[in-house]
């Protein structure tokens, strides 16, 4: 089990954290820690703590094409399996 | 309408959809969307009614897969939505263009559970490519501009727009919005080097195409490649069509009812080229011992199948009618090309079954040879499914559908109709099994109503065929829930809707019985009785490695 930290930056609408939260889940991932800010230019900030057997890009590439997400990052420091692919 | 250019949203729906191009929805009335449906009547846009919301999206999927264009299907608010879901979840696993306008109560009741209201929006989440619930009369039509942008751009997908009622008896201006086109990724000259630096080291490469070439239009690049470098090929469910079936090195499907011919040469290639696939596990058999001494080249403009199964030695995400140009080259594999050659002949079909009784793989082996030039095939899923996949052969992929994502009983009908719609001077022949047929018989109603010229070939051996082989083989043959014999008399049912049929039985009857299903002027069914001990050979069982296919003939030892 690995733990990682991404940074989310999305479009704000109302609906958007279920559509982030519902790929986290899908992709199999477990949330540890969340926080989400609305900033002033209608986007939003969210940054959650996660922990999963699989590498973070298979789940950065699916909230990547999310269309309401504007960037996602994963933080410095925090990946440490970076090439494994799930296996099913 | 006499306040100049005010009009009602309603009306601005059908304007933006007619704009884009769409002359036919599919859909059926109901009270959350009855403004759209009287902003309908008399307007330019055809609709096509269904008799079920979920055979709507289906027609719209026909429509979208056999056209290129993007399916467009209405729907009212609560039971209307929900049964859109399966089909557009089926459009989500295929990635096929579709946008789905939905009425929901209006904006006040939101949230009371008013009379018909679901949280569409919530249920879109899982089975969409994006979802749109409107919340102001002037975001109406920048919002269905969007929606038709996201629908068919990069990989294409299912897109729901939730109208409100109130917002759909609003009055606005309409303007046209500036829609931009969505960014796609690009390749880059240093990933076109790496790819070639791997084809040129390659000594035995393999295409593994799939359905994102036909979405790419890519066809004729791919075509070309493979004419430029000779390289040996094999298509996935979707992929057949890509590929002519003349192709020298072309092995036809791969994967878990693929041909032995196209697993082996796989499973020995150096270097497999992956091109608009998604290494599914029904093509892939065992992952971690498929193709396992090759490297891979993976192309797909979806950087998140990238990686996703299997990690590839060079990646590269973009339009496939740059990249596949950019990266022929000769190549000097006759040895290889050898190799495959004989391991096609070594494995082709055989036909020449005895018996009286109709062997389906032969009959649907004769129904392409006599299929003219402009053809669909749309079937369901199970056996038939795969014999259709395994012994028809398909100019385009435009003229085969079937639900290869999701696997959706009860899709070849409706597609069928929407096909037709499509492609009106293309000979359109639904290939459905007794299962499968009777998930979506309703659609039979929208063929009378019109008279669509669908031909239905329906290959009936009484039991859930699939499943049953299933039971038989891997089940200790316990016959759990598999038995049809209690289907209705299936030529006497389509004679209700006015469509004439007939029903055949012995092999010697099958030359007359495609005739007379094709040369009929406007819809027939041709009711095909099969031996039920008849199964899809050869078989990757759960769990193997695509060498290890079982046949027939090992069945039986």
């Amino acid at each position: 089990m690995s733990n990682y930290a991404i940074a989310i930056n999305v479009q704000q609408r109302p609906e958007v954290l279920e559509r982030v939260l519902r790929v986290v889940r899908h992709r199999g991932f477990n949330i540890t820690n969340l926080a989400m800010q609305l900033n002033d230019n209608n986007t939003s900030s969210i940054d959650m703590s996660l922990q999963s057997d699989r590498a973070i890009e298979l789940l950065t590439n699916q909230i990547n094409k999310l269309i309401d997400v504007l960037d996602c990052q994963v933080l410095a420091g925090q990946t440490n399996k970076t090439t494994e692919s799930a296996k099913g | 309408m006499e306040q100049g250019q005010m009009i009602r949203g309603a009306d601005a729906v059908i304007k933006a959809i007619a704009a884009h191009g769409v002359t036919t929805v599919f859909g059926y009335p109901g009270g959350a969307i009855m403004p759209i449906y009287d902003a309908l009547y008399g307007s330019p846009v055809e609709h096509l009614l269904s008799r079920h919301e979920q055979g709507a999206a289906f027609a719209a999927v026909g429509y979208a897969r056999a056209s290129g264009k993007t399916g467009v299907c209405f729907a009212t608010s609560g039971p209307g939505a929900t049964n859109l879901i399966t089909s557009l979840a089926d459009a989500l696993l295929d990635s096929v263009p579709v946008v789905a306008i939905t009425g929901q109560v209006s904006t006040a009741v939101i949230g009371t559970d008013a009379f018909q209201e679901i949280d569409v929006l919530g249920m879109s989440l899982s089975c969409t490519k994006h979802s749109f619930m409107v919340t102001s009369v002037e975001e109406l039509v920048p919002t269905l501009y969007q929606a038709f942008e996201i629908a068919a751009s990069g990989r294409p997908g299912p897109v729901l727009v939730d109208i409100p009622k109130d917002i759909q008896i609003a009055l606005m201006e309409y303007k046209t919005p500036l829609q931009a086109a969505l960014p796609e990724p690009e390749h880059t000259p240093s990933q076109i080097d790496a790819a070639k630096a791997l084809l040129a080291e390659s000594k035995q490469p393999m295409l593994y195409v799939g359905g994102g070439v036909g979405m790419a239009s890519a066809v004729e690049p791919l075509r070309q490649f493979i004419a430029a470098t000779g390289i040996p090929s094999v298509a996935t469910l979707k992929g057949l069509g890509a590929i002519s079936y003349e192709t020298p090195g072309y092995l036809g499907m791969l994967g878990m009812h693929g041909s032995k011919a196209a697993n082996l040469a796989v499973q020995q290639c150096d270097l497999l080229i992956v091109v608009g696939a998604r290494f599914d596990d029904r093509v892939t058999g065992r992952l971690a011992s498929f193709a396992e001494n090759a490297k891979v080249l993976h192309l797909d403009i979806d950087a998140a199948e990238l990686g996703k199964l299997r990690m590839p030695e060079v990646a590269i995400a973009g339009d496939l009618r740059q990249i596949l140009p950019a990266l022929s080259q000769p190549m000097q594999i006759a040895d290889w090309q050898a190799e495959v050659a004989t391991l096609k002949v070594q494995h082709q079909w055989r036909y020449d079954r005895p018996g009286e009784l109709i062997y389906a793989p032969a009959m649907l082996n004769r129904l392409a040879q006599k299929l003219p030039q402009d053809s669909v095939v749309a079937c369901d899923v199970g056996q038939h499914q795969m014999w259709v996949a395994q012994h028809m052969y398909f100019r385009r992929p435009e003229d085969h559908l079937s639900s290869a994502g999701l696997g959706t009983m009860g899709f070849g009908l409706p597609a069928a109709i929407g096909a037709k719609v499509a492609r009106p001077n293309a000979a359109v022949v639904a290939v459905s099994g007794d299962g499968s047929f009777m998930m979506n018989v309703q659609e039979l109603t929208t063929i009378k109503r019109k008279r669509l010229p669908v031909k239905i070939l329906l290959v009936d051996n009484q039991k859930l065929g699939m499943v049953k082989q299933w039971q038989q083989l891997f089940f200790e043959e316990r016959y759990s829930e598999t038995d049809l014999s209690d289907n209705p008399d299936f030529v006497k049912m389509a004679s209700a809707f006015d469509i004439p049929g007939r029903n055949i039985t012995q092999a010697s009857e099958v030359e007359a019985g495609l005739d007379e299903m094709l040369n009929s002027e406007g819809p027939f069914l041709l009711h095909v009785s099969i031996d039920d001990a008849h199964n899809v050979w050869p078989l990757v069982p759960p769990g193997a490695s695509n060498q290890d296919m079982m046949d027939e003939m090992e069945k039986q030892t």
